[in-house]
């Protein structure tokens, strides 16, 4: 500062004239000044401005493409929903239909059956017509004393007596072969019945298929429409996906870092442990190598099996070619899962070996601190794990390919949502430098004040009017 | 075309597969001259427990006896480079330590101490090596004592690019009388290691730190 001073043994009277010159500098300049204060909050307000509205058009078309996006995969969900209800109720129809000959041939017996057992019921023997009354009217006659007449009338009364129980007799007969008849009859119905409910229970699923085929139908005419509500659950459930895959994700790296852990050390054995791949060594490389050749056999195992689609391309192959290489798969994946576990039990030998070493360089005699029974406990243990690893590995495929088939959406979703926050951040800076460069301006009149009001008594008191800006300009704002 | 695609491929495969360029060597200078001859044992216990097990497949490990004249073959007491699977890397772990318990027993007494020719010796084996890191080990008082016609002049690049540790530096009743002439000596093997090429020099008390050295 002092070195402004144009008499630096008079402070004083040194800032003074700098602060009179700034006055009578700043007082003169005025007009530019604020024509420059204005440009330049103009040119940030205006830059700022469109940088906000440049952000917010970003995010507006990443925001539509990642609704298309969804769009398209709800479209593609809601088809392959659809066509997988239609192939199981082809499957299911063509079941049926081919059991229903067989069904309507076996109702048809049975009704036939019961018909003919029903009208056997109904044909019983017809009691002799007026003999009872014939009976009854001999009985009545009175007695005249005649012996031979008495005689005979008791051999009438006699046969009548015979005769009732006879077609008494015979009506028990006949009512118990009608019941029998008709306990026969009830296994049938009991069959006719249990048909009748199979029959039953196909139509249910069939009406099933056809209300989630009428569900899926929904969603999708929804989707096709554009529907935002519709748009907006399936990129929720996009999201969950997502997150749900992330998580499996996690737990699967967990499991790929515990199977690298139990191959790499005794992978040196196999391979030659001084040599480096770019200061890693070979073995933990080969180790890691082992590790993504059982993801590798995992997802060409899971796209065989028709649960993930990676490539295109295969599904197009013929079902023979694809069995070829769902047991290539299979059996690699045994494979290394065998040399694995043979790996985990090698392991467990070189930690002994080395412990060993440990001790008797140490000098320290080794004493057995666990039974040899329960010793072979972490052998067991760890040649399981490693057999067990690669096929969880292998499953690795499933939320790798929702975390591939989602992740998109996240990404687009994020990217739009911090674009816009930017943009209003960028709206807010515009608006805020727009009044500080008014703020300076006014300051700059506040530090002037001494001269402006000299010049305003030396007017008359119209003083020194603000600038105003152009009415166009204002109303472009 | 063919030439120029095979060098490349060449040039890629040798600079993905550095081989031994990441091994470890250590030379264990051991002295067995009348002053330092009561610490022997324990230098071959120090020996066996902080440097055997810290070696890897592929590392190597030379021990040589600072004696009257030690720039001679014969002083070599035992050597190794392990094999690069683990298994017979122990194997021959344990060996050497046998060999180690063979030389502690011996009760060999050298008049004189030649300190520069056992590290002259050393540093041939280390560079032949050909290894990544080299680390020598002096167990001595390192007072030298040359017998009379040993002459002993380090080539400006002796020590190149090895570190040079000295462990178990035994004080000698002078140094009780003056630490400083101690001081002086050890102050003058850093500036003899440093100025011969050696990437550091430095004298180790606690044998835990031995540890931590060779990790880095």
């Amino acid at each position: 500062m002092e070195r402004f001073y144009l008499w630096p043994e008079q402070p004083g009277a040194s800032l003074f004239a700098l602060w009179f010159f700034s006055q009578l500098i700043f007082w003169a300049g005025r007009v530019p000044m604020h024509r420059a204060f204005r440009s330049m909050g103009r040119v940030l307000f205006g830059g700022l401005r469109m940088a906000a509205r440049w952000l917010k058009s970003i995010s507006v078309s990443i925001a539509q493409r990642d609704r298309e996006m969804v769009m398209e995969m709800a479209r593609g969900d809601a088809e392959g929903k659809i066509a997988r209800e239609f192939r199981r109720i082809e499957n299911s129809f063509a079941k049926e239909l081919n059991r229903y000959p067989k069904l309507h041939r076996k109702i048809d017996d049975l009704t036939s059956r019961l018909d003919s057992d029903y009208g056997e019921c109904g044909s019983a023997p017809p009691a002799p017509p007026g003999w009872a009354e014939a009976t009854a009217a001999v009985a009545k006659m009175p007695e005249n004393g005649d012996g031979m007449v008495k005689k005979v009338l008791e051999e009438i009364h006699k046969s009548a007596q015979a005769g009732e129980k006879k077609a008494l007799q015979e009506y028990r007969e006949s009512t118990a072969k009608r019941h029998k008849i008709l306990n026969g009859m009830a296994s049938m119905w009991r069959e006719v019945k249990a048909l009748a409910g199979e029959a039953g229970k196909s139509v249910a699923a069939a009406l099933d298929s056809t209300k989630r085929i009428d569900s899926y139908m929904a969603t999708y005419e929804q989707t096709r429409k554009g529907d935002h509500k519709a748009v907006r659950a399936m990129g929720w459930q996009s999201t969950q996906l997502f997150v749900v895959s992330l998580i499996v994700l996690g737990v699967a790296i967990g499991g790929a870092f515990v199977n690298f852990n139990l191959i790499a050390l005794p992978m040196s054995e196999l391979v030659p442990s001084g040599s480096r791949i770019g200061g890693i060594p070979v073995s933990t490389v080969a180790a890691m190598v082992i590790v993504l050749m059982e993801i590798a056999a995992g997802i060409f195992l899971m796209e065989m099996l028709g649960i993930t689609s990676f490539f295109p391309k295969m599904e197009l192959l013929p079902l023979s070619r694809r069995r070829i290489i769902l047991f290539v798969s299979l059996g690699g994946l045994l494979l290394l899962a065998c040399i694995e576990s043979s790996l985990a039990i090698l392991r467990e030998q070189i930690v002994e070996s080395s412990s060993a070493l440990k001790h008797s360089l140490a000098g320290i005699s080794e004493k057995s601190v666990a039974d040899p029974v329960f010793s072979r406990i972490p052998v067991v243990g760890q040649a399981v794990l490693g057999f067990i690893l690669p096929w969880i590995l292998a499953m690795v495929a499933v939320p790798l390919e929702t975390l591939i088939s989602t992740g998109g959406h996240i990404v687009l979703t994020v990217t739009a949502g911090t674009l816009a926050v930017l943009s209003i951040v960028m709206r807010v800076l515009a608006h805020g430098g727009r009044y500080l460069v008014e703020a300076v301006r006014h300051v700059y009149d506040i530090y002037i004040i001494l001269p402006l009001q000299l010049e305003r008594l030396a007017t008359g008191g119209r003083g020194a009017t603000p600038l105003r800006e152009p009415a166009n300009q204002q109303a472009r704002r | 075309m063919k030439k120029l695609i095979l060098a490349v491929a060449v040039a890629a495969l040798s600079s993905c597969s550095s081989g031994r360029n990441y091994a470890l060597a250590i030379v264990a200078l051991v002295d067995v001259s009348g002053t330092y001859l009561d610490q022997k044992e324990e230098v071959i216990n120090l020996i066996k427990k902080g440097i055997v097990p810290k070696l890897n497949p592929g590392d190597s490990l030379f021990v040589i006896r600072i004696d009257d004249e030690s720039y001679k073959k014969s002083n070599l007491e035992g050597s190794m480079t392990l094999d690069v699977r683990p298994s017979k890397a122990n194997a021959q772990k344990m060996a050497f330590a046998a060999k180690l318990d063979e030389f502690a027993k011996k009760r060999e007494r050298a008049r004189h101490t030649d300190i520069r020719g056992a590290m002259m010796l050393g540093a041939e084996y280390l560079k032949e090596t050909g290894a990544g890191s080299r680390t020598m080990v002096v167990f001595s008082d390192l007072e030298e004592d040359l017998p009379k016609g040993v002459k002993r002049t380090l080539a400006p690049d002796e020590f190149a690019g090895m570190r040079v540790f000295a462990m178990n530096v035994k004080k000698l009743n002078a140094d009780n009388a003056n630490p400083t002439a101690y001081r002086a000596r050890l102050a003058s093997w850093q500036q003899q290691a440093t100025s011969h090429g050696a990437k550091e020099f430095k004298v180790v008390i606690d044998p835990e730190k031995l540890d931590e050295l060779l990790d880095h």
